[in-house]
């Protein structure tokens, strides 16, 4: 063998390994987007279902998240029991458009829940989601009883070794986490990794044991979910998590998208920063570093190939 | 005559049968009757009581929320909750109703009576005639005994302490025993239903906890149901004339009923079997006479007697009226002119006593409120430290005042199977003697949700009074108190705030505390006591911040209107 040839076939052996083989699977099923499969889709100007539609074609299709005959969760935020004029709870045209792309892209089970604050049935009807998921064709589960959760360890956890989580999640094939953007009173600010506390039952352990790093743990979960989006379309500049009056909602009329939790979040922090009347730091939201720090993603946002588009 | 109007009868029904085969006919027929002669008035009796009994047990037991908000208009009819809400028109109607029917209240309307009814029926099964329906025999009303009960409870009432009201109100028990007893069960079949659909992936059904039940609310309503079950085997309806203060209020009016039962004396043959079906031991067949002050009107004796001589007839107590029906009662009265104008006297005096005194309580209560209304209560911001152990009752939005709440209310538990947050809890002894049984709110695991006003919808004496959503908004029952030495921000120096992330006023929020932390501060002027800060905190054993409860509820100013400038961003941030 050549020394030339050596050299080229380790270069390319090197390339290949150093390749992601989820990119690299990605690549050979869709070879045309692949090349530009971001890392990150912003989109901006549309209604919440034209919004998904464009982010989804630019991360390479809801395909590729959503296979056939698999059992998904959707977990939107529906804490509170507030309109969806008051930007409490995830966009409901948002959560009915995701269902059925699910649905379409062959899922053969939809099942939408969160454990709410205020109580479940009044939140699931205000928030105008449970009519859109059943709409849409999608279930809707309680999360509000005990007998729903079953105990799961999280090895890389720091503060939280152990879990109670939704059976729902354990049961799924895969799951989409759908947050709104929201400032928040106790976490600071409430996005994609604030969104996971609606997946387990005991949350009062995460206040009392160091609500930031338990938030991070959480998302260590190795069930990961397969996409987040940022409902960015109103967002709670103020007074949140779930604000006193309209006067603390902003209409960004944005959305963000990403597998990467932790850019997301300092992506919707800088966006929440453009609205909000008391700007946050990346490091005064505890959670995100953390995030990072466990590995989970990046905060470095100008390090990321990030689509922007404008409707 | 009746022979002849039966054969009339027949006539008309067989017109081409001949005189032979028609008597023998007409022999069958009457030996039929005999055996079960018709009663509408029985059936009619069962029917209006399934009607009414059927969806106020159901809304009791409705942990769902399935039935419409507004079978709670059923509940306003109860007589012991409509006289502590003041509400004369019911009053008023229930009265005239005993005046002219008699006691039809104890049988159709009255659930706890219904429930007897129900248990006697269930006694009665497999067992024979005589030993099940046919058992009571006719004993001398213990007037003595229940008047003076009666006194001594509207006379407490009256003075404030509506303690063995609330014990003895029918209504109320029959509410304790569905929402303590019937309901769990309810819920648990609810969650065995659930666990098979689920199993078969039907996600229709959801799995409940039951939270509302205390010890308190249980043995209570244990004791009653246990009660209601003893005294009827024993003596059918043997609580309504004798502990149940309506029973003995209704019977004063009701032995002046215009239509009332009454015995046929030339039909009679003195079998005895009226007395022996009578549940109310109000039938004495030697002497004829039907007492209607203990008569609860179940036509039990009507459907029994095989000579058709008990009827239910117009049959006023007054002279005035004509009793040529009434052979047995006009003997009775003949030469007795005096006892019944005495009697007549005796009717209005009580009548007017009962008028009278009935509204006072709801004056009383009215007081109550104009002193909740008038009293100014300073916040005491100084005061940081709770004393834990000599905390009061919070009791509900609407319920104004404690005083004037534990003076209206008849722990009938309705507000507490109806609230949604399951909030709303039966007190046992931590409030002391007087509120025991009587709903507070628990902020354990739950509180009381900012937009509903369910509770005050739902009570029928309306202890807990009429809000709006505006009302409550502003109405302030207590105020959260933040005890910082407890607090995990203080003692772990990490982020919290679960209480400010609950608090729908922003009456709690958080302000900067060390580097990048945030501690909890309330503004008094703004809490509404609604619990949320204190039923999230993760303290324990003592949570760092628990609501104070005020005697007398306060009015807050709504929160201000802010105007906010809506911010338009044609870039991306990043």
């Amino acid at each position: 063998m050549k020394r030339r040839d050596f050299l080229k076939t380790s270069v390319v052996a090197g390339a290949a390994l150093s390749m992601n083989i989820e990119g690299l699977s990605a690549a050979l099923n869709n070879p045309e987007t692949a090349a530009a499969a971001p890392d990150l889709v912003a989109v901006m100007g549309g209604e919440p279902e034209v919004m998904l539609d464009r982010a989804l074609e630019a991360l390479g299709g809801i395909g590729k998240f959503v296979k056939k005959g698999q059992k998904i969760v959707i977990k939107p935020n529906i804490g509170w029991d507030r309109a969806p004029e008051r930007a409490a709870n995830t966009n409901p045209d948002l959560i009915k458009a995701l269902v059925k792309r699910c649905l379409n892209a062959g899922a053969s089970k939809v099942t939408v829940f969160d454990h709410t604050c205020d109580d479940w049935q009044k939140c699931y009807k205000t928030s105008g989601i449970e009519a859109a998921v059943k709409e849409a064709g999608g279930i809707m589960l309680p999360g509000n009883d005990e007998k729903y959760y079953k105990s799961v360890t999280i090895p890389g956890g720091i503060k939280l070794k152990e879990v109670k989580i939704h059976d729902a999640l354990l049961e799924a094939d895969a799951w989409i986490n759908v947050p709104i953007l929201k400032h928040h009173d106790g976490a600071k600010f409430s996005c994609a990794m604030k969104n996971l506390m609606g997946i387990v039952w005991d949350r009062q352990t995460f206040h009392r044991g160091d609500l930031q790093q338990s938030i991070a743990d959480l998302c260590v979960w190795q069930k990961k979910p397969v996409l987040n989006i940022i409902d960015a379309y109103r967002m709670m500049a103020k007074n949140g998590p779930q604000g006193r009056s309209i006067a603390d909602v902003q209409t960004p009329k944005q959305l963000l998208a990403s597998t990467d939790i932790v850019a997301l979040d300092a992506a919707g922090l800088a966006t929440f920063n453009q609205y909000a009347p008391v700007k946050l730091e990346v490091a005064t939201v505890g959670h995100i570093g953390h995030g990072e720090m466990l590995k989970l993603g990046s905060t470095n946002l100008s390090k990321l190939n990030i689509q922007r588009i404008k409707i | 005559m009746r022979v002849n109007d039966d054969r009339k009868d027949r006539e008309f029904l067989f017109p081409d049968e001949d005189e032979h085969s028609r008597m023998k006919k007409r022999s069958s027929v009457k030996e039929k009757r005999r055996k079960k002669p018709l009663n509408y008035l029985k059936g009619l009796r069962a029917m209006l009581a399934i009607l009414f009994f059927a969806p106020v047990l159901l809304y009791f037991v409705d942990f769902a929320g399935a039935l419409p908000e507004n079978v709670h208009g059923l509940l306003h009819l109860q007589l012991v909750p409509a006289a502590l809400g003041g509400m004369i028109g019911i009053i008023v109607l229930m009265f005239a109703l005993a005046f002219v029917f008699g006691r039809i209240y104890c049988s159709v309307i009255c659930p706890a009576g219904i429930l007897q009814d129900i248990i006697n029926r269930v006694f009665c099964i497999k067992r024979k005639k005589q030993k099940g329906v046919m058992r009571f025999k006719y004993r001398k009303p213990m007037n003595m005994f229940r008047y003076a009960l009666l006194t001594l409870t509207v006379a407490s009432a009256l003075f404030g302490a509506t303690t063995l009201l609330l014990k003895l109100d029918p209504y109320s028990n029959f509410g304790r025993i569905a929402s303590n007893l019937f309901r769990p069960l309810v819920m648990w079949g609810n969650n065995a239903a659930f666990h098979a659909l689920e199993a078969l992936d039907n996600h229709s059904l959801y799995p409940v906890t039951v939270k509302t039940v205390t010890t308190a609310g249980w043995a209570a309503a244990a004791i009653a149901l246990l009660t209601f079950i003893a005294m009827t085997i024993w003596r059918g309806r043997l609580f309504c004339n004798s502990l149940c203060p309506v029973g003995a209020v209704l019977s004063i009016v009701s032995r002046y009923s215009l239509f009332r039962i009454s015995f046929d004396a030339e039909r009679c043959n003195s079998c005895g079997s009226c007395e022996r079906s009578c549940k109310a031991e109000a039938v004495d067949s030697k002497r004829m006479k039907v007492d209607t002050s203990l008569c609860v009107l179940c036509f039990n004796c009507t459907s029994t007697c095989p000579k058709a001589s008990l009827k239910y007839r117009f049959a006023p107590a007054f002279p005035l009226a004509q009793p040529e029906l009434n052979v047995a009662e006009a003997s009775h009265t003949k030469g007795t002119v005096n006892s019944t104008t005495s009697s007549r006297r005796k009717f209005f005096a009580t009548g007017a006593t009962i008028a009278a005194t009935l509204p006072m309580i709801s004056s009383l209560a009215r007081k109550h409120q104009e002193a909740a209304a008038t009293s100014t209560v300073a916040f005491d911001s100084t005061k940081d430290a709770v004393d834990y152990n000599n905390l009061g009752p919070v009791t509900p939005p609407g319920s104004m005042d404690l005083e004037r709440f534990k003076d209206k209310c008849t722990a009938c538990h309705i507000c507490i199977t109806r609230c949604p947050t399951q909030v709303l809890r039966p007190a046992g002894l931590e409030y002391g003697f007087d509120y025991m049984l009587r709903p507070h709110c628990a902020f354990v695991s739950s509180y009381c949700n900012y937009d509903c006003t369910v509770c005050s919808e739902v009570c029928p004496s309306h202890a807990i009074g009429g809000l709006s959503i505006e009302e409550k908004h502003t109405t302030q029952v207590g105020i959260a108190t933040f005890n910082l030495n407890r607090c995990v921000v203080y003692t772990n120096e990490t982020d919290c705030g679960a209480c400010a992330e609950h608090c729908p006023t922003r009456a709690v929020h958080m302000v900067h505390y060390k580097g990048i932390l945030t501690i909890p501060q309330v503004e008094p002027e703004l809490c509404i006591g609604c619990g949320g800060c204190e039923s999230i905190c993760p303290v324990r054993p003592l949570r760092a911040i628990v609501v104070v409860a005020h005697k007398t509820h306060v009015k807050v100013a709504a929160p201000e209107e802010e105007e906010v400038e809506k911010i338009e961003n044609n870039e991306f941030a990043f």
